[in-house]
C-alpha cells in the first residue's frame, strides 16, 4: 500500500522498458523508507529542486573516503530518508563474482541499508544506496570480516580502479589487466582510503583499443593495450571470411540479412588512416600508419591479431563535464611494457611523478587534465620527464606546441647579430 | 628547514582553529610549513584524524579537514566531541 500520493512518478511506470519505480515500488514492501524515497522525489518533481543534501562528516572511523554523507531537507515529511547515505564497496577485478557472495551483499544491505544497490558506479564500485550513520560502523565490521570486501574510493582520493576483463576472457588483451588492477589497488591502499590530492583521481586498465572500461574517456590515468610489431595476419582466414564461410564481427551483428561481407567496405575503407589494401587476395596492411584501432581485428578476428611485442598505451587526463565540457585523455607515453615481473615500476614511477606535481600545484578541484590544459602539454611533459615525441602531435601544423629551450639546441640561440647583418640585411 | 612531525601537527591544528571557514582544504596546510613535502603534510593531516584532533568532511567528490569542535554535521549535533 502506497505510503505517499506519486501520480507524476507513476507515469514512469507505464511503457515497455523497465520502471526504476516499479522496482522502488516492489522494494518498499520489505523495506518501508523506499516508500519516503518515492514520496521525496514526487515532491522534488513538484518544487522542481532536489531534496537531497550532500556531504557530510559521516563515515568508517580512519577512512577518509568510500562513505558519501546524504540527508534529505524534508526530514519531518520523510523520516524514513532521513539519513541516506550511499557507501561504495571495492568491486573485484573485473567484477568477477560468485553467486554466493552477491547473495552475501545483498543480505548485508537488506541488513544495514534500504536493499537498493547500483551495480555498479561509473567508477566501478559496487554502490550500495541509503542507511543510517549508525549501522555504518557494523556494517564495516561485517563487509570485511564475513566478506572478506573493502569500501571504495570516494572525495579526494584515488577511486578505486577498475578494469576489463582482460586476459580472463578476452584473447585480445595486450596485458593482464586484472594482475595490475589488483597489485596497484592493493599498493596505494592508502591513497585509496585517505585522501590526499586536490581532487579525485582514477586508475583504469584496458587490455586493447576497444576500451570496454572506457578508461579513454573516465580516467585521470588510462593504460590501454596495445602493440608495438606488426599485425598478424592469416591470410587463409581473410579468404574465409570474404568467401562468406566465417561471419563478420564473430556473428556479433547476424540478427539480421545486412547482405554478403565486403571487405572494402567494411574493413579497409574504415580503416582511420587508410593503411590497408588488397593486392590480388592478399590483405596488406601499411604498420607504419596503423593507429592501433582494432577495427579491422574486430570485424575479422579470426584472420587478424594484435602482433606479438605487447603492452601497453599511457594516456592521461580525461574527466566528465563539470568544469570546462568532457575532455578525453591525452596520449602520454605511446608504449610501455606492463610486466609483474619487476611489479609494474615503469608505471608506478609515471604514475607517482605526476602526483607528485599535481599534489603541490594542482588547484583545488582541478582534475590533472584540467591542470595540464592551465600549464600546457609541453610543460607538463617537462615535469613529468617525458621527451616531446612525433605522437603527441594530433595533427600536423594544428598543434606545433613544443619550443625548443637554450640548453637544447647545440650552441644556444646566441648569435653574433653584426655577423649575421653581414650576410642578411634587415 | 622543515618543522619537526610534532610542531607541523601542532600548527595544522592552530591553523583549523583559527581559519575563518571551518573546513579546510589539504592545500590550505601546505602554506603551514612552505619546506614540508604535500605528501608529508597528507601523512601528519591523516594521523590528526586518527588522533581525533581533525575530521573529514567530504562532499562525496572532496574531501576536506575541520576541527570537530567547529563542524555541525548534518544530524544537528555537535561535533563529536562534543
Amino acid at each position: 500500500m502506497s505510503k505517499h500520493d506519486t501520480p507524476m512518478l507513476d507515469e514512469l511506470e507505464k511503457g515497455p522498458w523497465p520502471s526504476f519505480v516499479t522496482d522502488l515500488k516492489r522494494q518498499a514492501e520489505t523495506k518501508p523508507e523506499c516508500w519516503d524515497i518515492l514520496g521525496q522525489l514526487e515532491l522534488s518533481y513538484e518544487d522542481k529542486i532536489t531534496h537531497w543534501k550532500h556531504g557530510g562528516i559521516v563515515g568508517i572511523f580512519g577512512y577518509g573516503g568510500g562513505v558519501v554523507g546524504r540527508y534529505s531537507d524534508v526530514p519531518d515529511r520523510f523520516p524514513g530518508v532521513e539519513h541516506f547515505h550511499t557507501v561504495r564497496v571495492n568491486q573485484p577485478s573485473s567484477k568477477y563474482y560468485s553467486t554466493k557472495f552477491l547473495r552475501g551483499i545483498c543480505d548485508l544491505w537488506e541488513k544495514y541499508g534500504s536493499g537498493m544497490t547500483n551495480m555498479h558506479g561509473s567508477t566501478g564500485d559496487m554502490v550500495l544506496l541509503g542507511t543510517r550513520t549508525e549501522n555504518l560502523e557494523p556494517l564495516f565490521w561485517d563487509l570485511t570480516h564475513d566478506l572478506n570486501q573493502d569500501i571504495g574510493g570516494s572525495g579526494s582520493n584515488l577511486r578505486t580502479p577498475s578494469c576489463c576483463l582482460g586476459q580472463s576472457r578476452c584473447e585480445f588483451a595486450c596485458y593482464d589487466t586484472q594482475e595490475i588492477c589488483h597489485t596497484l589497488t592493493n599498493h596505494y591502499q592508502d591513497e585509496l582510503h585517505r585522501p590526499a590530492f586536490p581532487y579525485k583521481y582514477k586508475f583504469k586498465f584496458s587490455g586493447c583499443a576497444n576500451d570496454c572500461v572506457a578508461a579513454i574517456a573516465r580516467s585521470d590515468l588510462a593504460v590501454i593495450g596495445t602493440w608495438k610489431d606488426d599485425i598478424r595476419i592469416d591470410q587463409a582466414a581473410v579468404k574465409e571470411y570474404i568467401a562468406g564461410n566465417y561471419p563478420a564481427n564473430a556473428g556479433a551483428h547476424a540478427g539480421r540479412d545486412w547482405g554478403a561481407f565486403d571487405i572494402q567496405k567494411e574493413v579497409i575503407d574504415l580503416c582511420p588512416t587508410g593503411c590497408m589494401s588488397m593486392e590480388g587476395d592478399e590483405l596488406k596492411v601499411d604498420n607504419s600508419e596503423c593507429t592501433r584501432c582494432m577495427h579491422c581485428i574486430n570485424v575479422m578476428p579470426r584472420a587478424m591479431r594484435p602482433g606479438k611485442e605487447q603492452g601497453a598505451t599511457i594516456c592521461m587526463g580525461a574527466k566528465a563535464p563539470i568544469l570546462e565540457g568532457a575532455q578525453f585523455a591525452t596520449m602520454i607515453i605511446p608504449f610501455v611494457k606492463v610486466e609483474k615481473e619487476n611489479e609494474y615500476e615503469e608505471i608506478i614511477n609515471v604514475i607517482e611523478s605526476v602526483w607528485d606535481w599535481w599534489m603541490e600545484h594542482g588547484k583545488n578541484r582541478e582534475r590533472v587534465g584540467e591542470a595540464m590544459q592551465r600549464i600546457g602539454l609541453a610543460n607538463f611533459l617537462s615535469i613529468i620527464g617525458v621527451d616531446p615525441l612525433p605522437q603527441h602531435i594530433r595533427e600536423p601544423r594544428s598543434n606545433a606546441y613544443i619550443f625548443w629551450r637554450d640548453e637544447e639546441v647545440p650552441g644556444g640561440f646566441e648569435r653574433d647579430i653584426v655577423e649575421f647583418r653581414k650576410r642578411h640585411a634587415a | 628547514m622543515a618543522l619537526s612531525k610534532e610542531e607541523l601537527k601542532a600548527v595544522i591544528i592552530e591553523k583549523a582553529k583559527k581559519a575563518p571557514k571551518p573546513q579546510l582544504y589539504l592545500k590550505d596546510f601546505y602554506k603551514c610549513d612552505p619546506d614540508s613535502k604535500p605528501r608529508i603534510i597528507k601523512n601528519i593531516a591523516n594521523e590528526l584524524v586518527r588522533e581525533g584532533e581533525l575530521m573529514y568532511w567530504s562532499s562525496g567528490s572532496t574531501t576536506m579537514y575541520a576541527r570537530p569542535d567547529r563542524i555541525k554535521d548534518e544530524e544537528g549535533a555537535q561535533g563529536v566531541n562534543d
